[in-house]
């Protein structure tokens, strides 16, 4: 799906919003088709990596880029061409008349031709099962829907990079799963994936990789799977563990799965091998 | 005497020809923490708005039925709503956050001390003293919803509304939440809640609301999220979802405790 594939890189990136320090000293990079979790308490500093992928802000000190693209010498239109994002409350930021016409705003930007424009729109709306809705006026669907389109509209600019934060925020187990999916397909084509979020259920189904910020620091940067089993490495980071991996823990299944239907499975084997529960 | 009480409350936004709300009954008596559970779309949002009283007075529409709220009397403990866009509940008036949870106490007419005692307390409450001196215009999303459910908790709300006062927030933050949810209704506070934080609730809700398409399917103790149904409607806790779907057999386990008495059996 994505139109390049590029490697996301953070070399000792520093930032502050004025005299408040927001990011020490971070390095990570990701590679094409990387589902990566962004965690972390609240201030940590989150919110301000995906705004530096973005190229909203530019770092006070360090690189961070996009492939060969340094974002320093970029607007965040022209970082559109690699980056596709969802920001917080992206429900509140639609303004055409159709759901149609808001999710082929970014493509349109890009100066894509026409056939082009209403393929990848198509394509994002499909993916997002918003094709039933695409006449409807955002504001008469609820935030959870006009959140999805947001999604859809970044995945129309068939990025290499997808930054999200907080995708699952207002969402019931029904359009999680649609996100979900989404996601993993965009990964699949080689899209690098980083969502910023407390939704450590959702981040257990979709992402792999997880990078933890602790007061603008990366704190941890390994597999998600080792972090959600470990509650002594959970704790000090402000993390609890989702219910399906405390379950996980607390009955000791085998493997400590932490996606749910692994726990299930699981769980399904152990007590078949033991009899009736 | 309960607090809130909706009579067969229906209710239509602007424009619209089906009702948000259909037929809704529901009373909610002081200290009692009532939990809103539905899918996107179901009205636990819209009910909010409507014991707020805000629909249809501020966001237009149509109602039918009887809403009914009783304060602490003497125009002392009103009811405070937490909406689920904490930017749009900033003052706009306030330079710092203290001022910012004062804002509301302020508006109430209240003494100067009375003010600042509780604007601390409410501070204390949600772990954010140390933001005091901050500009709320440059606060995380998830320190943003701290700050506006201190404003609101400070001005000592009778009935409290909330619509997904956990989403932005980190386990911590979340975990304050629902322990200051717990306190208020021991403090006779009621407390009605809209939330997709299932399994927060054995431990926070006495009841718990199952809403579908603005109509009350069911209304019961916690237990309610670990029924066939409610897990059909994919609603149920994690544990009863997982325990459900590996053919364990019902009754499913609510919470990680219930699994592990149940297992070690």
């Amino acid at each position: 799906m994505a139109a390049v594939n590029a490697e996301l890189r953070f070399e000792h990136v520093s930032f502050s919003y004025g005299t408040v320090p927001a990011l020490r000293d971070v390095s990570f990079s990701l590679a094409p088709g990387e589902r990566a979790a962004l965690l972390g308490r609240n201030g940590a500093g989150k919110s301000t990596v995906l705004r530096l992928v973005t190229g909203l802000v530019h770092p006070a000190e360090g690189t961070v880029s996009v492939g060969d693209w340094d974002t320093r010498g970029r607007a965040p239109e022209s970082l559109a061409r690699r980056v596709g994002s969802v920001f917080q409350h992206a429900d509140q930021q639609l303004f055409a008349r159709s759901l149609r016409d808001d999710v082929a705003f970014g493509p349109r930007a890009l100066g894509l031709a026409a056939a082009e424009i209403a393929r990848r729109v198509d394509t994002a709306l499909a993916a997002l099962e918003l094709t039933a809705h695409a006449a409807e006026h955002p504001y008469d669907l609820p935030p959870a829907f006009r959140k999805l389109a947001a999604l859809a509209g970044a995945l129309a600019l068939e990025p290499a990079v997808l930054v999200l934060d907080e995708p699952t925020a207002g969402l019931d187990r029904p359009l999680r799963a649609r996100v979900a999916r989404a996601l993993a397909d965009s990964a699949a084509a080689g899209v690098v994936v980083l969502v910023a979020t407390h939704d450590l259920a959702f981040a257990a189904e979709v992402l792999e990789r997880s990078l933890v910020l602790d007061r603008g620091r990366v704190a941890w940067d390994a597999p998600l799977a080792a972090l959600l089993t470990s509650s002594e490495r959970l704790a000090p980071l402000g993390l609890a563990p989702p219910a399906g991996a405390a379950l996980s823990a607390a009955l000791d299944l085998p493997g400590r799965p932490v996606r749910e239907r692994d726990v299930a499975h699981a769980l399904a084997r152990v007590a078949a091998a033991r009899g009736p529960v | 005497m309960a607090r809130l009480t909706l009579e067969r409350v229906s209710f239509w936004y602007p424009a619209m020809g089906r009702p948000a709300l259909r037929d809704v009954s529901l009373a909610a008596a002081p200290g009692e923490v009532i939990a809103l559970v539905g899918n996107v779309g179901a009205g636990a949002s819209t009910l909010l708005l409507v014991a707020a009283d805000l629909a249809p007075r501020v966001v237009g529409g149509k109602i039918e039925g009887r809403v009914n709220f009783r304060g602490r009397g003497k125009g002392e403990g009103g009811r405070g709503i937490v909406l689920p866009t904490p930017w749009t509940q900033l003052s706009g008036m306030a330079f710092t956050v203290w001022d910012e949870v004062a804002f509301g106490p302020a508006n109430l007419g209240w003494p100067r001390e009375r003010i600042a005692g509780a604007v601390d307390r409410s501070l204390a409450a949600l772990d954010i003293g140390t933001l005091a001196a901050r500009d709320p215009a440059t606060l995380s999303g998830g320190e943003l919803q701290r700050v506006v459910v201190a404003g609101i908790v400070a001005m000592e709300p009778a009935l409290l509304l909330l619509d997904e006062p956990t989403a932005e927030l980190d386990p911590e933050g979340a975990g304050l939440v629902w322990r200051l949810v717990r306190a208020l209704a021991g403090d006779g506070c009621s407390i009605v809640v809209a939330t997709s934080d299932l399994d927060a609730l054995p431990e926070v809700a006495d009841r718990v609301v199952w809403m579908e398409d603005g109509v009350v399917r069911r209304i019961g103790a916690p237990a309610l999220l670990a029924e066939e149904s409610v897990c059909e409607a994919g609603l149920a806790t994690t544990v009863a979802d997982v325990w459900r779907t590996a053919r364990l057999g019902a009754p499913y386990p609510l919470t990680v405790a219930q699994a592990e008495r149940r297992w070690r059996q």
